[in-house]
């Protein structure tokens, strides 16, 4: 669920995708939670026709997941069947990191597979064959058609093979009642009661882990399906996973065997990202080495991950680490002694027995002290010097200080140190718990740092700010459009001022852009790792 | 009342050299040892008026039997002490007070040497930073091994050094493992102090009246003088 100003800029950035009908009906979804499309139709009074373009766009651009539910009916009448529509917000969110992903892929595997990435980017959701056609059509001219359906096949498989691609989900899993189900699968029902609505949709519409990334299928169509076995042996645990594969197959059933359809992997992306804000995290606070370290054991542990905020790397033997490293121009001067010290720093305990020893890093941990880094930068600027030390003290200590003790310990005079402490408190940065003691009428006062409120108080103030952003540069280019517009025409003279200006708003708009993208790498930080 | 009452009678004398009501104040002021005491607590303990009182103290003062300290936490109090007494950490405020006030000074002073000495050091626990100040004789100032723990636990928090445990490996040979141990931060934060973050660097995230900033608002992103301030270049 996204805070309010969340919820802001991901129906700005649907506006100025899809235009105002599609927010309209998206910001309805995010506000309201799952929907039926009369539903949807009733809240945002627009027409029946409207609403469904509106729901097919979002669908196909990821942006809104449908799902089949039964309703108990009225008083009386049978069970209902009905389709719900619920908005994923943060595929929302990560239209606005489209051109990192892109460069994280046009990086690694060159121009011809940023290409494709940019058509699944651009049109939310297409097949093998619709890729091929593009490319076709993109190089007709320069004569190349011969050899187009090897490369795209090539390229658009190895974009699969590393995860940046994936296969879409069912478009309308069926989820099954809580209440019903068999005895045998009481435990896990247990389990999954804790999940609400839409992480359950979710889950029944994802497709198999199997057959996720499997490109070569896809020309197989109808014979996959067939093949029931493979199917058994890999069904998981979620509930409702045997009728969501009856479900799917149903569906394909009806789409009179549609290719199948692909779609950009965020998950992927975000794992990519997370090890990157990681590495340079530890670069910065530990050393150079420790940042080749950690992203050498990315590197080897790369198959292994399967969720994106995982809190501890899989164990890894210092062999492989060493090798690794090695792989890499920076890491083939160092020893095996000069790693095990690294991964030391890292956190890692010593093992007591020097045989397969292996190691793993606490992320969990990298990860909060880089938030705690952006918060504290944040009460630095506005609180000042004394303030900033205090609050250290607080996040460090994780427990309740009193007043005296923390001015002593920050060198802070007792009267400064509560008018700074009541300030935070204040801004609810902090908790307080004032302790009498009647015998010697004396108070007491305890404080401790209120973490989660502050986290959230950040994360919405990032997303706020990325709005205001946005909508500062939409204003400086209209400005700018006025005012040129105004001198098109003039003479020459002018003409000279009109570069001026586009030189101008160029600039702005750098500033505005660039500061966007480090502001959304911290919102990244906040919210997806 | 009659004039021969009327005469101050010349108030008898104790072996000490001190009037009777003067005595019964210091044993009070005494009694206290190192905590001193408040001049309302006196007046209750010893059940006189506040002009008998003040007399008493003025005389004690001027004889120096007692002497005024300053409280810490009560600055606004007059707290009194007997002269053999010196008074305690709870009154002074500790080492790092003089006068009730504290010594910042001093305080800026230790940190720029132990800073200096960390960064020649290169990694130091902290009594290996009090011999380096204690062989070098670096300071007139009398200082402890507490106080320069003190002084290196605040650098911490002012993320000017970090703090380590040493793995005994490279530059830590000479620390035993998991000993707590300091050094100065690598990289950036060496020189410019702690990180500035993405949020503070826009306008928004320091601006006071954010909570008040809506698109179509009064104050909006679009009429905001901040971001003109910002972007005028």
């Amino acid at each position: 669920m996204l805070s309010p100003h969340g919820l802001k800029l991901a129906a700005h950035i649907i506006s100025t995708y899809f235009g105002d009908i599609v927010c309209k009906v998206c910001e309805c979804l995010l506000r309201r939670g799952p929907l039926s499309q009369l539903e949807v139709t009733r809240f945002t009074e627009l027409t029946k026709q409207k609403v469904t373009d509106a729901l097919l766009v979002l669908i196909h651009h990821n942006c809104v997941q449908a799902f089949t539910i039964q309703q108990p009916g009225g008083f009386g009448e049978p069970p209902k069947i009905m389709t719900k529509y619920m908005a994923l917000p943060d595929n929302i969110i990560h239209h606005m990191r489209f051109p990192k992903f892109l460069s994280i892929v046009s990086d690694e595997f060159g121009q011809d597979c940023a290409e494709i990435f940019e058509g699944l980017l651009q049109h939310g959701r297409l097949s093998l064959n619709q890729t091929m056609d593009r490319y076709k059509d993109k190089h007709k001219a320069s004569g190349e058609n011969s050899s187009a359906t090897n490369v795209v096949h090539e390229n658009f498989s190895k974009l699969a093979q590393a995860r940046y691609i994936e296969r879409c989900p069912a478009h309308e899993p069926f989820l099954e009642p809580l209440e019903e189900g068999a005895k045998k699968r009481a435990k896990s029902k247990i389990a999954d009661a804790t999940q609400t609505l839409e992480a359950r949709a979710l889950a029944a519409a994802a497709p198999m882990e199997s057959q996720r990334f499997l490109v070569e299928a896809d020309t197989l169509i109808g014979g996959v399906l067939d093949d029931e076995d493979s199917k058994k042996s890999s069904i998981t645990d979620i509930v409702g996973e045997k009728r969501k594969l009856e479900a799917e197959t149903e569906s394909w059933e009806t789409n009179e065997r549609k290719e199948i359809l692909w779609r950009v992997n965020f998950e992927e992306f975000i794992r990519r990202l997370r090890h990157k804000s990681c590495v340079s995290h530890v670069t910065e606070r530990v050393d150079s080495v420790a940042g080749i370290v950690l992203s050498a054991i990315f590197e080897a542990s790369r198959k292994d991950e399967t969720r994106v905020k995982t809190e501890k790397t899989v164990p890894l033997l210092l062999e492989t680490i060493y090798e690794e490293a090695m792989k890499t121009e920076e890491g083939r001067s160092l020893t095996l002694e000069r790693v095990r010290a690294a991964l030391v720093q890292l956190g890692c305990e010593l093992p007591t027995i020097g045989i397969d020893e292996t190691y793993s890093i606490d992320l969990k941990k990298i990860i909060y002290q880089a938030q705690a880094q952006e918060v504290e930068s944040i009460v630095l600027k506005k609180y000042g010097r004394e303030a900033y030390r205090i609050f250290r003290l607080l996040s460090e200590r994780e427990r309740r200080i009193e007043t005296d003790k923390i001015s002593s310990t920050t060198f802070v005079e007792k009267k400064d140190a509560l008018k700074i402490l009541f300030q935070l408190w204040k801004d609810d940065y902090l908790n307080l718990e004032r302790v009498g003691n009647e015998a010697q009428k004396m108070e007491i006062m305890l404080w401790d740092l209120n973490k989660r409120s502050v986290w959230e108080q950040v994360l919405d103030d990032m997303y706020h700010a990325a709005l205001n952003l946005k909508l500062r540069l939409v204003h400086e280019l209209d400005h700018a459009q006025d005012l040129l517009r105004v001198l098109k025409g003039k003479s020459l003279k002018e003409g000279d001022e009109a570069a001026k200006m586009r030189k101008k708003v160029q600039d702005k708009w750098k500033v505005l852009e660039a500061s966007f993208m480090i502001l959304d790498d911290a919102i990244m930080l906040f919210h997806d790792f | 009342m009659s004039l021969l009452n009327k005469r101050k009678k010349p108030e008898p004398k104790q072996a000490g050299g001190l009037p009777e009501l003067d005595s019964k104040v210091l044993e009070v002021i005494k009694s206290k040892k190192e905590m001193a005491i408040w001049t309302r607590d006196l007046k209750s303990e010893t059940n006189l008026t506040d002009a008998v009182i003040n007399k008493c103290i003025k005389n004690l003062l001027n004889s120096s039997h007692i002497k005024e300290v300053v409280h810490v936490q009560q600055k606004g109090r007059k707290h009194y002490i007997a002269a053999e007494f010196e008074p305690s950490k709870e009154i002074t405020g500790g080492s790092w007070y003089v006068n009730g006030d504290l010594d910042t000074t001093f305080i800026d002073e230790l940190k720029n040497l132990c800073l200096k000495i960390i960064r020649k050091l290169k990694v130091a626990t902290a009594d290996g930073v009090y011999d380096f100040f204690k062989a070098n004789r670096l300071t007139n100032t009398e200082c402890t091994s507490q106080q320069v723990s003190e002084i290196l636990r605040s650098m911490v928090l002012d993320n000017m050094i970090i703090d380590v445990k040493s793995t005994g490996l490279g530059e830590y040979h000479s620390i035993p493992v998991g000993q707590v141990c300091y050094r100065s931060p690598p990289g950036d934060l060496n020189k410019g102090g702690p990180k500035t973050g993405a949020l503070v660097s826009i306008p928004c995230g320091i601006c006071p009246r954010i909570r008040e900033c809506t698109p179509d608002g009064l104050i909006s992103p679009t009429t905001c003088v901040y971001y003109t301030k910002w972007l005028d270049f």
